[in-house]
Protein backbone atom coordinates (compact mmCIF):
# COMPACT_ATOMS: atom_id res chain seq x y z
CA UNK A 1 0.00 0.00 0.00
CA UNK A 2 1.31 3.38 -0.94
CA UNK A 3 0.22 6.15 1.32
CA UNK A 4 -1.61 8.95 -0.45
CA UNK A 5 0.47 12.15 -0.50
CA UNK A 6 -0.70 14.88 1.77
CA UNK A 7 -1.96 17.60 -0.55
CA UNK A 8 -3.77 19.60 2.10
CA UNK A 9 -0.72 21.78 2.64
CA UNK A 10 -0.04 24.22 -0.17
CA UNK A 11 3.73 23.97 0.41
CA UNK A 12 3.75 20.27 -0.40
CA UNK A 13 1.85 20.83 -3.63
CA UNK A 14 4.14 23.51 -4.97
CA UNK A 15 7.23 21.39 -4.93
CA UNK A 16 8.25 20.48 -8.46
CA UNK A 17 9.82 17.18 -9.30
CA UNK A 18 12.48 17.05 -11.98
CA UNK A 19 12.79 13.73 -13.71
CA UNK A 20 14.59 12.38 -16.69
CA UNK A 21 12.87 10.33 -19.41
CA UNK A 22 15.06 8.42 -21.82
CA UNK A 23 17.27 8.29 -23.80
CA UNK A 24 16.88 4.55 -23.41
CA UNK A 25 13.15 4.22 -23.02
CA UNK A 26 10.95 2.13 -25.29
CA UNK A 27 8.36 4.85 -25.76
CA UNK A 28 10.81 7.49 -26.96
CA UNK A 29 11.04 5.85 -30.39
CA UNK A 30 14.78 5.87 -30.48
CA UNK A 31 17.11 7.78 -28.26
CA UNK A 32 15.19 10.86 -27.29
CA UNK A 33 15.81 12.25 -23.84
CA UNK A 34 13.39 14.56 -22.06
CA UNK A 35 14.02 16.63 -18.97
CA UNK A 36 10.67 16.98 -17.27
CA UNK A 37 9.49 19.21 -14.48
CA UNK A 38 6.44 17.74 -12.86
CA UNK A 39 3.90 19.11 -10.46
CA UNK A 40 2.43 15.88 -9.24
CA UNK A 41 1.66 14.14 -12.52
CA UNK A 42 1.24 17.36 -14.49
CA UNK A 43 4.00 18.47 -16.81
CA UNK A 44 5.19 21.97 -16.03
CA UNK A 45 8.00 22.00 -18.52
CA UNK A 46 9.52 19.57 -20.95
CA UNK A 47 12.92 20.01 -22.55
CA UNK A 48 13.94 17.58 -25.28
CA UNK A 49 17.63 16.77 -25.39
CA UNK A 50 18.73 15.30 -28.68
CA UNK A 51 21.96 14.27 -30.34
CA UNK A 52 22.31 10.74 -28.98
CA UNK A 53 22.11 9.39 -32.52
CA UNK A 54 24.26 12.10 -34.11
CA UNK A 55 26.54 10.44 -36.64
CA UNK A 56 27.82 13.48 -38.50
CA UNK A 57 26.15 12.11 -41.61
CA UNK A 58 26.13 15.50 -43.38
CA UNK A 59 29.89 15.71 -42.89
CA UNK A 60 30.32 12.17 -44.14
CA UNK A 61 28.21 12.93 -47.20
CA UNK A 62 30.32 15.97 -48.08
CA UNK A 63 33.51 13.97 -47.67
CA UNK A 64 32.59 11.27 -50.16
CA UNK A 65 31.15 11.09 -53.66
CA UNK A 66 27.58 11.83 -54.71
CA UNK A 67 26.98 8.10 -55.21
CA UNK A 68 28.07 7.28 -51.68
CA UNK A 69 25.64 9.86 -50.35
CA UNK A 70 22.68 7.86 -51.69
CA UNK A 71 23.43 4.98 -49.35
CA UNK A 72 23.58 7.41 -46.43
CA UNK A 73 20.18 8.91 -47.21
CA UNK A 74 18.61 5.51 -46.40
CA UNK A 75 19.92 5.78 -42.89
CA UNK A 76 18.51 9.19 -42.05
CA UNK A 77 14.81 8.41 -41.76
CA UNK A 78 15.08 4.66 -41.61
CA UNK A 79 11.33 4.19 -41.89
CA UNK A 80 11.26 6.08 -45.18
CA UNK A 81 14.38 4.99 -47.07
CA UNK A 82 12.85 5.18 -50.55
CA UNK A 83 11.35 8.58 -49.82
CA UNK A 84 14.77 9.83 -48.76
CA UNK A 85 16.35 8.35 -51.88
CA UNK A 86 13.71 10.13 -53.93
CA UNK A 87 14.22 13.53 -52.29
CA UNK A 88 17.97 13.27 -52.77
CA UNK A 89 17.67 12.07 -56.36
CA UNK A 90 15.30 14.93 -57.26
CA UNK A 91 17.72 17.49 -55.83
CA UNK A 92 20.71 16.07 -57.71
CA UNK A 93 18.64 15.83 -60.89
CA UNK A 94 17.86 19.53 -60.56
CA UNK A 95 21.59 20.18 -60.72
CA UNK A 96 21.96 18.04 -63.85
CA UNK A 97 18.63 19.14 -65.33
CA UNK A 98 18.08 15.68 -66.83
CA UNK A 99 14.90 13.99 -68.04
CA UNK A 100 13.65 10.89 -66.26
CA UNK A 101 11.81 8.21 -68.27
CA UNK A 102 8.09 7.94 -67.57
CA UNK A 103 8.32 4.41 -66.20
CA UNK A 104 10.89 5.49 -63.63
CA UNK A 105 8.73 8.47 -62.59
CA UNK A 106 5.64 6.34 -61.95
CA UNK A 107 7.67 3.58 -60.30
CA UNK A 108 9.23 6.17 -57.99
CA UNK A 109 5.80 7.42 -57.00
CA UNK A 110 4.68 3.84 -56.36
CA UNK A 111 7.74 3.12 -54.23
CA UNK A 112 7.44 6.38 -52.29
CA UNK A 113 3.81 5.55 -51.48
CA UNK A 114 4.64 1.95 -50.50
CA UNK A 115 7.21 3.38 -48.10
CA UNK A 116 4.62 5.78 -46.73
CA UNK A 117 2.30 2.82 -46.07
CA UNK A 118 5.19 0.98 -44.46
CA UNK A 119 6.02 3.95 -42.25
CA UNK A 120 2.41 4.55 -41.22
CA UNK A 121 2.00 0.84 -40.43
CA UNK A 122 4.92 1.08 -38.03
CA UNK A 123 3.37 4.21 -36.58
CA UNK A 124 -0.08 2.69 -36.03
CA UNK A 125 1.44 -0.34 -34.36
CA UNK A 126 3.88 1.47 -32.11
CA UNK A 127 1.39 4.17 -31.21
CA UNK A 128 -1.08 1.55 -30.03
CA UNK A 129 1.76 -0.26 -28.27
CA UNK A 130 2.71 2.89 -26.38
CA UNK A 131 -0.87 3.25 -25.23
CA UNK A 132 -1.03 -0.34 -24.06
CA UNK A 133 -2.82 -2.01 -26.99
CA UNK A 134 -0.25 -4.68 -27.70
CA UNK A 135 -2.06 -6.66 -30.36
CA UNK A 136 -2.25 -3.95 -33.06
CA UNK A 137 1.53 -3.94 -33.24
CA UNK A 138 1.56 -7.63 -34.15
CA UNK A 139 -0.96 -7.08 -36.93
CA UNK A 140 0.75 -4.06 -38.49
CA UNK A 141 4.14 -5.73 -38.42
CA UNK A 142 2.64 -8.76 -40.11
CA UNK A 143 1.57 -6.56 -43.03
CA UNK A 144 4.82 -4.64 -42.96
CA UNK A 145 6.60 -7.91 -43.67
CA UNK A 146 4.69 -8.17 -46.96
CA UNK A 147 5.99 -4.75 -47.99
CA UNK A 148 9.52 -5.45 -46.82
CA UNK A 149 9.48 -8.65 -48.87
CA UNK A 150 8.57 -6.56 -51.92
CA UNK A 151 11.43 -4.17 -51.21
CA UNK A 152 13.80 -7.07 -50.72
CA UNK A 153 12.81 -8.70 -53.97
CA UNK A 154 13.22 -5.43 -55.85
CA UNK A 155 16.44 -4.05 -54.34
CA UNK A 156 18.01 -6.86 -52.36
CA UNK A 157 17.54 -4.99 -49.11
CA UNK A 158 14.56 -4.86 -46.81
CA UNK A 159 15.20 -1.40 -45.40
CA UNK A 160 18.37 0.22 -46.74
CA UNK A 161 17.27 0.06 -50.34
CA UNK A 162 19.29 2.81 -52.13
CA UNK A 163 17.04 1.95 -55.07
CA UNK A 164 15.97 5.37 -56.33
CA UNK A 165 19.06 7.05 -57.69
CA UNK A 166 19.78 10.28 -59.51
CA UNK A 167 18.76 9.56 -63.09
CA UNK A 168 16.13 6.90 -62.45
CA UNK A 169 16.10 3.59 -60.67
CA UNK A 170 18.97 1.27 -59.85
CA UNK A 171 17.26 -1.48 -61.84
CA UNK A 172 13.93 -2.28 -63.42
CA UNK A 173 11.24 -3.87 -61.26
CA UNK A 174 11.71 -7.66 -61.32
CA UNK A 175 9.45 -9.90 -63.41
CA UNK A 176 6.19 -10.61 -61.65
CA UNK A 177 6.90 -8.03 -58.97
CA UNK A 178 3.98 -5.83 -59.99
CA UNK A 179 1.54 -8.76 -59.71
CA UNK A 180 2.82 -9.57 -56.24
CA UNK A 181 2.65 -5.92 -55.31
CA UNK A 182 -0.96 -5.82 -56.52
CA UNK A 183 -1.84 -8.86 -54.38
CA UNK A 184 -0.43 -7.13 -51.31
CA UNK A 185 -2.25 -3.90 -52.10
CA UNK A 186 -5.54 -5.73 -52.73
CA UNK A 187 -5.28 -7.30 -49.29
CA UNK A 188 -4.24 -4.16 -47.41
CA UNK A 189 -7.58 -2.28 -47.10
CA UNK A 190 -9.06 -5.25 -45.26
CA UNK A 191 -6.15 -5.18 -42.84
CA UNK A 192 -6.56 -1.44 -42.29
CA UNK A 193 -10.21 -2.18 -41.42
CA UNK A 194 -8.88 -4.56 -38.78
CA UNK A 195 -6.71 -1.89 -37.17
CA UNK A 196 -9.60 0.53 -37.25
CA UNK A 197 -11.84 -2.07 -35.64
CA UNK A 198 -9.32 -2.38 -32.84
CA UNK A 199 -8.71 1.33 -32.29
CA UNK A 200 -11.10 3.84 -33.82
CA UNK A 201 -14.03 3.27 -31.47
CA UNK A 202 -12.00 1.70 -28.69
CA UNK A 203 -13.01 3.67 -25.56
CA UNK A 204 -9.61 3.24 -23.92
CA UNK A 205 -7.79 4.44 -27.03
CA UNK A 206 -10.11 7.42 -27.40
CA UNK A 207 -9.76 8.29 -23.75
CA UNK A 208 -5.98 8.36 -24.11
CA UNK A 209 -5.90 10.43 -27.30
CA UNK A 210 -8.90 12.77 -27.59
CA UNK A 211 -8.04 16.24 -26.32
CA UNK A 212 -4.47 15.20 -25.61
CA UNK A 213 -1.50 17.17 -26.94
CA UNK A 214 -3.44 19.85 -28.73
CA UNK A 215 -1.65 22.00 -31.26
CA UNK A 216 -3.53 24.90 -32.79
CA UNK A 217 -3.11 25.76 -36.46
CA UNK A 218 -1.28 28.98 -35.60
CA UNK A 219 1.11 27.24 -33.21
CA UNK A 220 1.74 24.51 -35.75
CA UNK A 221 2.80 27.02 -38.39
CA UNK A 222 4.89 29.00 -35.92
CA UNK A 223 6.68 25.85 -34.84
CA UNK A 224 7.58 24.92 -38.41
CA UNK A 225 5.59 21.71 -38.11
CA UNK A 226 4.72 19.83 -41.30
CA UNK A 227 3.14 16.60 -42.48
CA UNK A 228 0.28 14.78 -40.71
CA UNK A 229 0.91 16.86 -37.60
CA UNK A 230 0.12 20.05 -39.51
CA UNK A 231 -2.86 18.53 -41.32
CA UNK A 232 -4.32 17.27 -38.04
CA UNK A 233 -4.37 20.92 -36.93
CA UNK A 234 -6.61 21.79 -39.85
CA UNK A 235 -4.16 23.01 -42.49
CA UNK A 236 -4.56 21.11 -45.74
CA UNK A 237 -0.98 21.51 -46.85
CA UNK A 238 0.50 18.55 -48.64
CA UNK A 239 3.41 19.08 -51.01
CA UNK A 240 2.10 16.31 -53.24
CA UNK A 241 -0.90 18.54 -53.95
CA UNK A 242 0.48 22.04 -53.38
CA UNK A 243 3.71 21.55 -55.33
CA UNK A 244 3.41 18.27 -57.22
CA UNK A 245 6.60 16.45 -58.07
CA UNK A 246 7.22 13.06 -59.57
CA UNK A 247 3.91 12.99 -61.45
CA UNK A 248 1.56 13.40 -58.47
CA UNK A 249 -0.48 15.92 -60.48
CA UNK A 250 -1.67 13.06 -62.73
CA UNK A 251 -3.19 11.10 -59.85
CA UNK A 252 -6.42 11.32 -57.94
CA UNK A 253 -6.07 11.55 -54.20
CA UNK A 254 -7.40 13.43 -51.23
CA UNK A 255 -5.43 15.31 -48.60
CA UNK A 256 -7.00 14.13 -45.34
CA UNK A 257 -7.23 16.72 -42.61
CA UNK A 258 -8.71 16.99 -39.15
CA UNK A 259 -9.37 20.06 -37.10
CA UNK A 260 -9.02 19.01 -33.48
CA UNK A 261 -5.20 19.08 -33.51
CA UNK A 262 -5.02 16.41 -30.80
CA UNK A 263 -3.54 12.93 -30.77
CA UNK A 264 -6.76 11.37 -32.03
CA UNK A 265 -6.87 13.81 -34.97
CA UNK A 266 -3.35 12.73 -35.92
CA UNK A 267 -4.49 9.12 -35.77
CA UNK A 268 -7.43 9.91 -38.06
CA UNK A 269 -5.22 11.74 -40.54
CA UNK A 270 -2.65 8.97 -40.70
CA UNK A 271 -5.28 6.24 -41.10
CA UNK A 272 -6.91 8.18 -43.93
CA UNK A 273 -3.50 8.73 -45.52
CA UNK A 274 -2.86 5.02 -45.30
CA UNK A 275 -5.96 4.36 -47.40
CA UNK A 276 -5.14 7.17 -49.84
CA UNK A 277 -1.66 5.78 -50.32
CA UNK A 278 -2.97 2.29 -50.99
CA UNK A 279 -5.24 3.80 -53.62
CA UNK A 280 -2.38 5.83 -55.12
CA UNK A 281 -0.29 2.67 -55.40
CA UNK A 282 -3.15 0.88 -57.19
CA UNK A 283 -3.45 3.75 -59.65
CA UNK A 284 0.31 3.76 -60.23
CA UNK A 285 0.32 0.01 -60.89
CA UNK A 286 -2.59 0.34 -63.29
CA UNK A 287 -0.90 2.97 -65.39
CA UNK A 288 2.71 1.81 -65.17
CA UNK A 289 4.18 2.40 -68.63
CA UNK A 290 6.87 0.30 -70.24
CA UNK A 291 10.27 1.48 -71.32
CA UNK A 292 13.58 2.16 -69.65
CA UNK A 293 14.02 3.20 -66.01
CA UNK A 294 17.29 5.08 -66.48
CA UNK A 295 17.86 8.44 -68.05
CA UNK A 296 19.76 8.27 -71.34
CA UNK A 297 22.04 11.03 -69.98
CA UNK A 298 25.25 9.08 -69.44
CA UNK A 299 26.65 11.77 -67.16
CA UNK A 300 23.99 10.84 -64.62
CA UNK A 301 23.34 7.12 -64.99
CA UNK A 302 25.63 4.39 -66.28
CA UNK A 303 24.38 2.17 -69.13
CA UNK A 304 22.94 -1.25 -68.43
CA UNK A 305 25.30 -4.18 -68.44
CA UNK A 306 23.75 -5.64 -71.64
CA UNK A 307 24.67 -2.45 -73.44
CA UNK A 308 28.29 -2.13 -72.52
CA UNK A 309 29.04 -5.65 -73.61
CA UNK A 310 28.45 -4.45 -77.18
CA UNK A 311 29.46 -0.80 -77.08
CA UNK A 312 32.86 0.64 -76.27
CA UNK A 313 31.36 4.03 -75.34
CA UNK A 314 28.99 2.37 -72.91
CA UNK A 315 31.90 0.60 -71.27
CA UNK A 316 33.80 3.89 -70.96
CA UNK A 317 30.75 5.56 -69.41
CA UNK A 318 30.39 2.69 -66.98
CA UNK A 319 34.05 2.95 -66.01
CA UNK A 320 33.95 6.73 -65.60
CA UNK A 321 30.75 6.53 -63.58
CA UNK A 322 32.09 4.11 -61.03
CA UNK A 323 35.61 5.51 -60.77
CA UNK A 324 34.91 9.24 -60.81
CA UNK A 325 31.32 9.28 -59.65
CA UNK A 326 28.81 11.96 -60.53
CA UNK A 327 29.98 15.46 -61.34
CA UNK A 328 26.92 17.69 -61.15
CA UNK A 329 27.35 21.17 -62.64
CA UNK A 330 28.12 23.87 -60.09
CA UNK A 331 25.04 25.20 -58.38
CA UNK A 332 22.63 24.55 -55.58
CA UNK A 333 19.18 23.06 -55.32
CA UNK A 334 16.54 22.25 -52.73
CA UNK A 335 13.63 20.03 -53.74
CA UNK A 336 11.12 19.40 -50.99
CA UNK A 337 8.95 16.29 -51.01
CA UNK A 338 6.20 15.07 -48.70
CA UNK A 339 7.68 12.37 -46.51
CA UNK A 340 5.45 10.38 -44.11
CA UNK A 341 6.54 12.91 -41.49
CA UNK A 342 6.34 16.15 -43.45
CA UNK A 343 8.41 18.40 -45.62
CA UNK A 344 11.65 16.64 -46.41
CA UNK A 345 14.24 18.17 -48.69
CA UNK A 346 17.91 17.99 -49.41
CA UNK A 347 19.74 21.24 -49.91
CA UNK A 348 22.66 20.26 -52.13
CA UNK A 349 25.55 22.44 -53.26
CA UNK A 350 27.94 21.38 -55.98
CA UNK A 351 31.08 23.12 -57.19
CA UNK A 352 31.35 20.98 -60.31
CA UNK A 353 33.81 18.47 -58.88
CA UNK A 354 32.96 14.96 -57.83
CA UNK A 355 32.66 15.89 -54.18
CA UNK A 356 29.60 17.65 -52.77
CA UNK A 357 30.28 21.00 -51.09
CA UNK A 358 27.34 20.59 -48.78
CA UNK A 359 24.40 18.25 -48.41
CA UNK A 360 21.93 19.38 -45.80
CA UNK A 361 18.73 17.59 -44.97
CA UNK A 362 15.69 19.59 -43.96
CA UNK A 363 14.38 16.88 -41.66
CA UNK A 364 10.67 17.04 -40.81
CA UNK A 365 11.13 15.19 -37.51
CA UNK A 366 13.58 17.83 -36.29
CA UNK A 367 11.05 20.64 -36.64
CA UNK A 368 8.12 18.51 -35.46
CA UNK A 369 9.95 17.46 -32.31
CA UNK A 370 10.64 21.08 -31.50
CA UNK A 371 6.90 21.56 -31.02
CA UNK A 372 6.78 18.82 -28.36
CA UNK A 373 7.15 21.08 -25.28
CA UNK A 374 4.22 23.23 -26.45
CA UNK A 375 2.03 20.14 -26.84
CA UNK A 376 3.11 18.53 -23.57
CA UNK A 377 2.70 21.51 -21.28
CA UNK A 378 -0.08 21.05 -18.74
CA UNK A 379 -0.67 17.44 -19.76
CA UNK A 380 -0.20 14.38 -17.57
CA UNK A 381 2.97 12.37 -17.84
CA UNK A 382 1.06 9.42 -19.28
CA UNK A 383 -0.24 11.73 -22.01
CA UNK A 384 3.32 12.65 -22.88
CA UNK A 385 3.88 9.10 -24.10
CA UNK A 386 0.89 9.45 -26.42
CA UNK A 387 2.13 12.83 -27.64
CA UNK A 388 5.68 11.67 -28.42
CA UNK A 389 4.19 8.78 -30.29
CA UNK A 390 1.87 10.91 -32.44
CA UNK A 391 4.69 13.31 -33.30
CA UNK A 392 6.23 10.20 -34.87
CA UNK A 393 9.84 11.37 -34.72
CA UNK A 394 12.54 9.28 -36.31
CA UNK A 395 15.66 10.08 -34.37
CA UNK A 396 17.87 9.08 -37.26
CA UNK A 397 16.83 12.21 -39.12
CA UNK A 398 16.51 14.38 -36.01
CA UNK A 399 20.12 13.83 -35.02
CA UNK A 400 21.59 13.12 -38.46
CA UNK B 1 11.95 39.58 -62.60
CA UNK B 2 11.74 43.32 -62.06
CA UNK B 3 9.43 44.94 -59.61
CA UNK B 4 9.20 41.97 -57.29
CA UNK B 5 8.76 43.04 -53.73
CA UNK B 6 12.11 42.05 -52.36
CA UNK B 7 13.85 44.27 -54.86
CA UNK B 8 11.72 47.19 -53.77
CA UNK B 9 11.76 46.47 -50.07
CA UNK B 10 15.22 45.10 -49.70
CA UNK B 11 17.11 46.62 -52.57
CA UNK B 12 18.44 43.11 -52.88
CA UNK B 13 19.24 40.95 -55.86
CA UNK B 14 17.94 37.48 -56.45
CA UNK B 15 20.56 34.83 -57.08
CA UNK B 16 19.87 32.29 -59.79
CA UNK B 17 19.66 28.77 -58.38
CA UNK B 18 18.92 25.58 -60.20
CA UNK B 19 15.76 24.85 -58.26
CA UNK B 20 14.16 28.10 -59.42
CA UNK B 21 13.38 29.27 -55.89
CA UNK B 22 13.80 32.98 -55.32
CA UNK B 23 17.01 33.31 -53.43
CA UNK B 24 17.78 36.78 -52.16
CA UNK B 25 21.19 37.97 -51.03
CA UNK B 26 21.03 40.39 -48.13
CA UNK B 27 23.77 42.20 -46.20
CA UNK B 28 24.57 40.61 -42.84
CA UNK B 29 23.87 43.80 -40.88
CA UNK B 30 20.31 43.93 -42.27
CA UNK B 31 19.62 40.20 -41.72
CA UNK B 32 17.01 40.57 -38.99
CA UNK B 33 15.38 43.62 -40.55
CA UNK B 34 14.93 41.97 -43.94
CA UNK B 35 13.83 38.65 -42.46
CA UNK B 36 11.15 40.68 -40.74
CA UNK B 37 10.24 42.31 -44.06
CA UNK B 38 9.91 38.86 -45.62
CA UNK B 39 7.70 37.67 -42.74
CA UNK B 40 5.51 40.75 -43.15
CA UNK B 41 5.24 40.06 -46.88
CA UNK B 42 3.69 36.67 -46.10
CA UNK B 43 6.77 34.48 -45.88
CA UNK B 44 6.04 33.84 -42.23
CA UNK B 45 6.48 30.08 -42.03
CA UNK B 46 10.01 29.12 -41.06
CA UNK B 47 11.26 25.97 -42.72
CA UNK B 48 14.99 25.75 -42.57
CA UNK B 49 18.18 27.48 -41.61
CA UNK B 50 21.54 26.14 -42.57
CA UNK B 51 25.10 27.18 -43.25
CA UNK B 52 27.56 26.56 -46.06
CA UNK B 53 31.15 27.13 -45.07
CA UNK B 54 33.66 28.51 -47.56
CA UNK B 55 36.91 29.12 -45.66
CA UNK B 56 38.57 30.87 -48.64
CA UNK B 57 36.18 33.79 -48.25
CA UNK B 58 36.86 36.27 -45.41
CA UNK B 59 33.14 36.21 -44.65
CA UNK B 60 33.26 32.44 -44.68
CA UNK B 61 29.80 31.46 -43.46
CA UNK B 62 26.96 31.58 -45.93
CA UNK B 63 23.78 31.43 -43.85
CA UNK B 64 20.60 30.39 -45.66
CA UNK B 65 17.13 30.90 -44.31
CA UNK B 66 14.24 29.15 -46.07
CA UNK B 67 10.74 30.53 -45.58
CA UNK B 68 7.37 29.57 -47.02
CA UNK B 69 4.31 31.60 -47.82
CA UNK B 70 0.90 29.92 -47.89
CA UNK B 71 -0.58 32.91 -49.73
CA UNK B 72 2.05 33.02 -52.46
CA UNK B 73 2.40 29.21 -52.42
CA UNK B 74 6.13 29.39 -52.60
CA UNK B 75 9.44 29.35 -50.87
CA UNK B 76 11.85 32.19 -50.34
CA UNK B 77 15.48 31.81 -49.46
CA UNK B 78 17.36 34.60 -47.76
CA UNK B 79 21.12 34.33 -47.79
CA UNK B 80 23.91 36.29 -46.28
CA UNK B 81 27.63 36.03 -45.74
CA UNK B 82 29.16 36.61 -42.38
CA UNK B 83 32.59 36.13 -40.81
CA UNK B 84 31.07 35.47 -37.42
CA UNK B 85 28.13 36.63 -35.36
CA UNK B 86 24.74 37.21 -36.95
CA UNK B 87 21.46 38.50 -35.52
CA UNK B 88 19.17 35.71 -34.38
CA UNK B 89 15.79 35.42 -36.10
CA UNK B 90 14.21 33.56 -33.17
CA UNK B 91 12.28 36.71 -32.24
CA UNK B 92 10.47 36.40 -35.60
CA UNK B 93 10.36 32.64 -36.01
CA UNK B 94 10.25 30.58 -32.83
CA UNK B 95 11.05 27.49 -34.89
CA UNK B 96 14.48 28.90 -35.74
CA UNK B 97 15.58 28.12 -32.19
CA UNK B 98 16.89 24.61 -32.76
CA UNK B 99 18.17 25.42 -36.23
CA UNK B 100 20.36 28.26 -34.95
CA UNK B 101 21.57 26.04 -32.14
CA UNK B 102 22.52 23.44 -34.72
CA UNK B 103 24.35 26.03 -36.85
CA UNK B 104 26.19 27.18 -33.72
CA UNK B 105 26.98 23.62 -32.70
CA UNK B 106 28.28 22.38 -36.04
CA UNK B 107 29.69 25.57 -37.59
CA UNK B 108 30.41 27.84 -34.62
CA UNK B 109 28.28 30.68 -35.98
CA UNK B 110 27.03 32.85 -33.11
CA UNK B 111 23.51 34.23 -33.20
CA UNK B 112 23.11 37.40 -31.17
CA UNK B 113 19.88 37.52 -29.24
CA UNK B 114 19.22 33.76 -29.25
CA UNK B 115 17.57 32.77 -25.96
CA UNK B 116 19.60 29.60 -25.39
CA UNK B 117 22.57 29.29 -27.72
CA UNK B 118 23.99 25.97 -26.57
CA UNK B 119 25.15 22.89 -28.40
CA UNK B 120 22.27 20.73 -29.53
CA UNK B 121 23.66 17.61 -31.22
CA UNK B 122 27.16 17.32 -29.82
CA UNK B 123 28.16 17.07 -26.14
CA UNK B 124 28.57 20.39 -24.35
CA UNK B 125 32.31 19.87 -23.88
CA UNK B 126 32.99 19.05 -27.54
CA UNK B 127 36.13 20.97 -28.54
CA UNK B 128 35.35 22.04 -32.11
CA UNK B 129 32.72 22.69 -34.78
CA UNK B 130 32.96 19.66 -37.06
CA UNK B 131 30.92 20.76 -40.07
CA UNK B 132 33.38 23.51 -40.93
CA UNK B 133 35.00 22.75 -44.26
CA UNK B 134 38.53 22.84 -42.84
CA UNK B 135 37.68 20.48 -40.00
CA UNK B 136 39.24 17.08 -40.67
CA UNK B 137 36.87 14.18 -41.14
CA UNK B 138 38.54 12.19 -38.39
CA UNK B 139 37.96 8.67 -37.32
CA UNK B 140 37.99 6.61 -34.20
CA UNK B 141 40.79 4.09 -33.85
CA UNK B 142 39.39 0.66 -33.27
CA UNK B 143 40.96 -0.65 -30.11
CA UNK B 144 41.27 -4.38 -30.39
CA UNK B 145 41.76 -5.69 -26.92
CA UNK B 146 41.75 -9.15 -25.49
CA UNK B 147 38.74 -9.37 -23.26
CA UNK B 148 38.97 -13.03 -22.41
CA UNK B 149 41.86 -15.41 -22.01
CA UNK B 150 41.49 -18.28 -24.41
CA UNK B 151 41.45 -21.49 -22.49
CA UNK B 152 44.41 -23.58 -23.63
CA UNK B 153 42.42 -26.74 -22.98
CA UNK B 154 40.16 -26.01 -25.95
Amino acid sequence: MVEAPDTSQPEARRELLRINLGPQHPSTHGVLRLELELDGETIVSCRPIIGYLHTGIEKSMAARSWLHAIAMTDRLDYLNPLGNNLAFALAVEKLFDCVIPERAVIARLLLAELTRINSHLVWVGTNALDLGALSVFLYTFRERELLLDLFEEMSGARMMTSFIRPGGLAADLPDGWMQRCKQVLDALPKYVDEYEALLTRNPLFRERTIGVGKLSAGDAIAAGVSGPLLRASGIAHDLRKAHPYCGYEQFEFRVPTATAGDCYARYEVRMAELRESIDLCQQALARMPGGPVRTPDRKVMPPLREEFQQSMEALIHHFKHYTEGLRPPAGEAYVPVESPRGELGFYVVSDGTGRPVRIHERAPSFANLQALPAMAKGMLIADLIAIISTVDPVLGEVDR
Amino acid sequence: MTGVWWQQVMGAESVATRDGMPSVRVPAERWLELANAAANAGYARFLDLTVVDEPSDPARFQVLLTLYSFAARGWLRLRTRTPGPLASVTSLFAAANWYEREAFDLFGVHFDGHPDLTRILLPDDYPSHPLRADHPLGDEPIDFTVTREVDSQW
